[in-house]
């Protein structure tokens, strides 16, 4: 094996052997690993070993099949490596994900972290990563934000610059989120628009995808049914990757990866590595979500705690209200009884006294001083009434839902279903609220006891012009004519129990409030109890929100 | 002569509407309890019943509800010291109602109108 060859010097300058690189100086003194290491990419010493097989007796002649069988290990040695490198890379990433999730519960701040991930040398590589999230309302999946070179030469400047300073993935993801964030999002604006699409578009390739939970790799978004022109057009490539993010069956969003500036072929393993962090890094996202609207519903019980705690502080001032009212008239009660007794007698005496008489003027300052009394008495009485004045300006959807609310329970154990319909904007009404509500009870109550086997009742607000109704229906066996003119008079009743006095004080309560009840129904057919109330013309008190 | 039953349990107060109606030339009753007032019901005749509400044992408006109950023929005029039954749905049952007061116009007025509507009626064919 003497063709020029210089395996079998010891040692060699630089320019006898090409394929000894710059740094491996050591190489060109060290026979041994010089073979080992460089001499097998050399064609002279390969063309050599080769030719030792002239004699098949010759154990040397062995020497080719070793070396085919060593070149093979060493291919397979070189794949191995590239492997455990992807895998120590996702371990490693993983672990750093891992971290981040442990301790942030900032949206932002984790999506950061996993674009981060996917665009720097360090997580995957890929040129630009793009994150679409399903929005709150769950109707579409919206461009949320995309990183990556805005042109060429930004590519690689953008890491570059951070890794010099060999931070880990987490500290760059810091920065990134500090400094970068608000800026990439503002160069992509456009982009992210583009690309939202409705979740009800089941045949749009990313609806789809996200739908079956299974990534894909796209060679050729062209070729692909379901993605708009526009879309692609926006994008700007046609080989992409998307990975649905998916935590426990709920939807998160789709991220899509792409080699825009280098047009590097994405690998399998490219894939396979993006899908095993799609799901912590989904985790996350979900989580981060869950704790902004725990955030939110922690604010909104704070306030609905702080409304509780006035009305509790409302509701104290009206019983101290209230009991001086009781305790005001028990007092008029006791001053009462016997000053019309004194005042009583005083005028039964004069009568029969001649206007000359002396005693008459007597009894006269008794009369008059009894009355003084009474009038001071009515005018105490007056005033602890007018502390609480019985017609007050309600919302008839709010009277609607608080009676629905009190009767709940019965509609349950009745096994009736009820539907509540309330037309939202109703003008406030003046009302007196305890007894309007003892005649809705009063309606709904009959209803109930209509249907003895359960049913469906509804209760319905509705206004037109000036004319405001609350209407009460039933499914029950309905009115026959004959019951239907007596229905509203005292002590009328077509059930053994109750006292028959619910629907004719419901009459004489809408006679004191200028409103009318209209009773439908036809026998086997159901029945239609509808209270008509006039809003006042002249006073405009604006429209409640309604119900 | 219209004969009138006055239910009320302050004994002077019965003394002076029994005095004062009698003047109007009626003939009245008095009952202290319910169930006197039920009890005289039950025996006699009467035109007409002035009720106090307010009363130990038996409320006015339970001895009302049961004469609106019987005798729904029978007017009722509901007496009391308190201006806020008239909140309380059971008090609308009676005909008329009137605040106490040493002044007995109003009562009078109130008796005397419900007796003439029971005459015309009665005397529609």
């Amino acid at each position: 094996m003497d063709n020029g060859c210089c395996w079998h010097k010891e040692q060699i300058a630089p320019e006898d052997c090409p394929y000894v690189r710059p740094g491996e100086s050591e190489l060109l003194l060290n026979r041994k690993k010089r073979i080992l290491k460089r001499c097998f990419e050399c064609p002279h010493f390969m063309e050599g070993l080769k030719g030792l097989d002239k004699d098949p007796g010759d154990p040397v002649s062995l020497v080719p099949c070793l070396l085919d069988e060593l070149q093979a290990l060493r291919i397979q040695t070189r794949e191995l490596s590239g492997q455990i490198e992807v895998r120590n890379r996702e371990v490693k990433f993983l672990h750093e994900v891992s971290l981040v999730l442990q301790t942030s519960v900032d949206r932002d701040e984790v999506i950061a972290m996993a674009l981060t991930a996917v665009t720097s040398g360090k997580g995957f590589g890929l040129n630009r990563a793009i994150l679409l999230l399903v929005d709150k309302e769950r109707h579409s999946l919206k461009g949320y934000f995309a990183v990556g070179p805005g042109k060429e030469e930004d590519a690689g400047r953008l890491w570059r610059e951070i890794e010099d300073h060999n931070y880990t993935l987490r500290e760059m993801a810091r920065l990134f989120f500090e400094q970068r964030m608000a800026a990439e999002r503002e160069k992509f604006k456009g982009l992210l628009e583009k690309l939202s699409t409705p979740l009800s578009r089941g045949d749009h390739l990313f609806i789809r995808t996200l739908n079956g939970q299974l990534s894909r790799h796209v060679e050729d978004l062209s070729r692909e049914s379901g993605i708009d022109p526009e879309q692609i057009a926006a994008l700007g490539v046609t080989e992409v990757v998307l990975v649905p993010l998916v935590s426990k069956e709920r939807r998160i969003g789709l991220l899509i990866a792409d080699n825009v500036i280098n047009r590097r072929p994405i690998s399998t393993e490219d894939l396979h590595s993006l899908e095993t962090f799609a799901l912590p890094v989904s985790f996350a996202i979900e989580r981060a979500a869950l704790y902004e609207r725990l955030q939110e519903e922690l604010v909104k019980l704070t306030e609905a705690h702080q409304r509780l705690q006035d009305q509790q502080e409302l509701i104290l001032r009206m019983e101290k209200m209230a009991l001086v009212g009781k305790i005001t008239a028990n007092i008029a009660h006791s001053i009462r009884n016997p000053l019309t007794i004194i005042g009583g007698f005083a005028r039964s005496l004069i009568k029969n006294i001649p206007p000359e008489d002396e005693k008459r003027r007597h009894i006269e300052s008794i009369v008059r001083e009894a009355r003084r009394l009474e009038e001071v008495l009515q005018e105490v009485l007056n005033y602890s009434e007018s502390l609480h004045p019985t017609f007050d300006l309600w919302d008839v959807n709010q009277l609607a839902t608080g009676v629905y609310g009190g009767l709940r329970e019965d509609l349950e154990l009745s096994v009736i279903d009820c539907r509540l319909d309330l037309q939202p904007g109703l003008p406030m009404i003046q009302l007196d609220y305890k007894k309007m509500v003892y005649c809705l009870r009063s309606i709904i109550n009959n209803a109930i006891e209509a249907l003895p086997r359960g049913g469906s009742l509804g209760i319905r607000t509705s206004g037109v012009g000036d004319d405001l109704q609350i209407t009460v229906t039933d499914s029950g066996p309905g009115i026959s004519p004959d019951v239907l003119r007596s229905v509203t008079s005292p002590f009328f009743s077509t059930k053994e129990e109750g006292s028959g006095l619910g629907l004719s004080l419901c009459a004489r309560i809408l006679e004191a409030h200028g409103a009318t009840l209209d009773i439908e129904g036809c026998e086997g057919d159901g029945t239609a109890f509808t209270i008509h109330m006039k809003t006042p013309k002249e006073e405009n008190h604006g429209s409640t929100s309604g119900g | 002569m219209a004969r009138l039953l006055v239910v009320d349990d302050e004994r002077d107060i019965r003394h002076l509407y029994a005095a004062e109606l009698s003047d109007e030339g009626y003939k009245v009753e008095t009952a202290g309890t319910g169930s006197e007032a039920a009890a005289l019901l039950e025996g006699q005749a009467f035109d007409l019943v002035v009720l106090d509400i307010q009363m130990k044992g038996e409320s006015g408006l339970q001895v009302l509800q049961k004469i609106v109950k019987e005798r729904s023929d029978l007017p009722v005029v509901l007496c009391t010291a308190f201006s806020c039954y008239k909140d309380d749905f059971s008090s609308w049952l009676a005909d008329a109602y009137v605040v106490k007061s040493s002044d007995l116009t109003e009562l009078k007025g109130e008796i005397r109108r419900l007796l003439e509507k029971k005459e015309s009626s009665l005397r529609r064919p």
